[in-house]
């Protein structure tokens, strides 16, 4: 069997083809440099089918086969999904460490300490009115101004545990807002349950859907730093999605399973978010912490004030200076001049009432400073998993300017071997045949 | 390091680097304009806590240091009163003296006994002498004038002590027993010094022979009992007031301590963080200048 005369064009012809297709998907690539979640793709190029040639050679007799150029077989995104499983963890957990830090920032600023308004400055300044009061006993002056040390003291109190209280529902409110039905759970988890079928329709047409692959994986990652996600890819091509800690998937083929019951293990933000305002959480234990500065305060001022309670309460938002100036006690017996009481009070200061309170202190720094340093540190983590993923999905111009040198002069190339063919054609029809004309 | 640097990569870690050392910078900045280096409890957890404690400690020591201070002041017009109870008692000695020697006639004795009864008005006044609206001498009946001007010699106080606080559960009594020496008149017959003083007048103004015996005999013993009574109470007035000198030497010692410790725990190292801020600036121009240079620079700058 001999070669079609005109197969060097339609081999020429193919290779033009296949280098436009090329610099097509180098464009494509270009465009969506900056594209969020987009992964590069290329053409992957394949040699066509190629010509059985029966009986090549007239001397043996054995055949051959002739390439027929190359055609483009499919467009494949570059993508390591190992690494994405990877990213997804440290993601939610970058969302936990900061969200946490956020919270707690914000109850470590209710406190207000170091500063001279802080609850450590008004004990201290409670203290040394009794001092003064104890001086001067019979002073009018100085028991106004214990009581009113006092009132300043206990609104200290209030207002601190009043914005503890305050942070929790906050915290509440922001894990409504996200779980709730236009939040960004259910609208991720309808957009990837769109996308799944889409994908799995594109699938059966034998088309592959790389871009509609990376919307859906941006919207994985969205989901990651909510809660612990995982993901299975189906043989159909569809994601099923498991989301925090839910009983059932989130996302299954393109069924939406929300909303569902969250605990504190859920990870990320969401996860975080229960964690913070549960009864066993950071913020309920500060109160607690408050509370019992707030009785100890009240029991030990009492018990040297024997004639009348001068504290009412026993927690920080309901202790109150139960006295007027007139009924603040200064002696045991009851004498005018006497200060014994006052200076029994005065030297409660140092005592367990602001070392309690300074330990409070102490745990709400540390707990902080442990969310910052875990969220730094996450940080640096998904940093690294981040530039790794880049590192093989993101699209590099340099590369992409390379390859367009490539394909361009490769689309030169496969131009010339078509001028090379129609010159020879050329010489066949137009210079061959002409003998005795 | 990864092995394919892409554009975005180059220009995401240029832009986390600017940050982090804006972040930095940010930090120091607050250190030094507010020259600490706790600005949060979160900064220092311990150092924090550390740093409430000695500073209630300092506002105690200053608030004990003006209380004993305030007991100074209280003893000084305390001894000042006795030393002028004492002035006139010597007086009344001398005059004792005087009106015994055997040579006044019936009105040199009465005009004595007239000049001790002013003094012994001038003890009760004395006895009187207050401090900030208090009665020094009263125990704990401050607002109570011990010994009111006029016949009746009966100690109005208590018994009770005031005292000033010097540091948790140290306390120093600062009352003068005034009463254990002036007694409580010629009615008591306690033999005390107001007691002593009515008989001398009353001896004075009887003039007899036996009354001026008495003068010369059991009133000055008394009177000179009574005397060294009030020299002991003014020696311990002393004695208290050294000590509270002592306990505000020993406080101010205490509160130089304790603020030293406390400028090492939550002040900034000027010295040290103007060098990290100098460090951090050159980092950060360093950044920016890498920055623009690196992610400014393709293959396109080549392709023609």
């Amino acid at each position: 069997m001999s070669i079609p005369t005109l197969q060097g064009l339609q081999t020429a012809l193919s290779g033009l083809l296949a280098e436009q297709q090329a610099i097509d998907v180098t464009g494509h690539n270009i465009t969506n440099a900056n594209t969020e979640g987009y992964s590069r793709q290329t053409a992957v190029l394949q040699t066509n089918s190629p010509l059985r040639i029966a009986a090549l050679s007239s001397i043996t007799g054995e055949g051959g086969q002739l390439g027929t150029g190359v055609s483009v077989a499919t467009y494949t995104r570059i993508r390591n999904t190992y690494l994405d499983a990877q990213y997804r963890t440290q993601s939610s957990g970058l969302a936990a460490a900061g969200t946490q830090a956020e919270e707690l920032q914000q109850a470590q600023g209710a406190f207000n300490e170091p500063s001279s308004a802080g609850i450590s400055s008004q004990l201290s300044a409670f203290w040394t009115a009794w001092n003064s009061l104890a001086d001067s006993p019979s002073s009018e002056a100085a028991k106004v101004s214990v009581v009113s040390s006092g009132t300043q003291l206990t609104g200290t109190l209030h207002e601190v545990d009043a914005q503890l209280q305050m942070l929790e529902g906050q915290v509440a409110q922001q894990y409504a807002a996200i779980t709730g039905p236009s939040g960004p759970v259910q609208d991720d988890a309808t957009q990837i349950a769109q996308l799944n079928h889409q994908i799995k329709l594109s699938l059966q047409a034998h088309q592959q859907p790389n871009d509609l692959e990376d919307r859906r994986d941006l919207l994985v990652d969205k989901l990651s730093a909510l809660a612990d996600v995982t993901v299975a890819k189906e043989t159909d091509g569809t994601y099923t999605v498991s989301f925090g800690n839910g009983a059932k998937p989130l996302v299954e083929g393109a069924t939406v399973n929300w909303p569902q019951a969250l605990t504190a293990a859920a990870g990320g933000q969401l996860g975080a978010l229960l964690e913070l305002s549960s009864p066993a959480g950071a913020l309920a234990k500060y109160q607690t912490a408050l509370d019992g500065v707030a009785e100890t305060l009240a029991s030990s001022v009492n018990a040297l004030h024997t004639a009348t309670p001068f504290f009412t309460g026993n927690t920080a938002a309901t202790i109150a200076v139960a006295v007027k100036p007139a009924e603040v006690q200064t002696s045991s017996t009851g004498a005018i001049g006497g200060n014994d009481v006052a200076l029994a009070i005065t030297g409660l200061r140092g005592g367990i009432v602001d070392q309690g309170y300074a330990a409070l202190v102490e745990q709400v720094g540390s707990d902080v400073q442990n969310a910052h340093n875990d969220q730094t540190n996450a940080q640096a983590v998904v940093a690294a998993v981040g530039n790794q993923r880049q590192s093989v999905s993101g699209v590099s111009l340099d590369e992409e300017m390379t390859n367009l040198i490539t394909f361009q002069r490769g689309y030169q190339a496969s131009a010339r071997a078509l001028t090379a063919m129609d010159e020879m054609l050329e010489t066949l029809i137009s210079h061959t045949g002409v003998a005795g004309l | 390091m990864s092995d394919r640097i892409t554009t975005g990569m180059v220009a995401g870690s240029t832009l986390a680097d600017i940050n982090a050392a804006q972040v930095a910078m940010a930090r120091t900045q607050q250190e030094l304009s507010s020259g600490k280096s706790i600005l949060e409890p979160s900064d220092n957890p311990y150092g924090a806590s550390q740093a409430l404690t000695l500073q209630s400690a300092l506002d105690g020591f200053t608030a004990y240091e003006h209380s004993a201070q305030d007991g100074i002041s209280w003893l000084n017009i305390s001894s000042t009163a006795l030393a002028g109870i004492d002035n006139q008692v010597q007086r009344v000695r001398e005059l004792l003296l005087e009106a015994s020697n055997g040579v006044n006639n019936h009105s040199d004795l009465s005009n004595i006994a007239t000049e001790v009864q002013q003094l012994t008005e001038g003890v009760k006044q004395d006895a009187d002498t207050q401090y900030a609206g208090q009665y020094v001498f009263a125990g704990t009946l401050t607002t109570t004038s011990p010994y009111p001007q006029g016949k009746n010699d009966v100690y109005q106080g208590n018994a009770g002590t005031v005292s000033r606080g010097l540091g948790p559960g140290s306390s120093v009594n600062v009352s003068v027993n005034l009463a254990s020496v002036l007694g409580n008149g010629k009615e008591a017959e306690d033999g005390k010094l107001l007691d002593t003083l009515r008989t001398i007048a009353q001896h004075l103004n009887e003039g007899t022979p036996a009354a001026v015996e008495a003068l010369a005999s059991s009133d000055l013993k008394n009177l000179d009992t009574n005397l060294d009574a009030l020299t002991s109470i003014q020696a311990e007035a002393g004695a208290i007031t050294d000590q509270l000198n002592l306990a505000v030497s020993r406080i101010q010692g205490l509160q130089a301590t304790a603020t030293q410790q406390l400028s090492n725990v939550q002040d900034a190292n000027i010295a040290k963080v103007s060098i990290e801020f100098s460090n951090q600036q050159a980092a950060f121009n360093a950044a920016l200048h890498a920055g623009a240079s690196i992610v400014q620079e393709s293959l396109l700058e080549f392709l023609h």
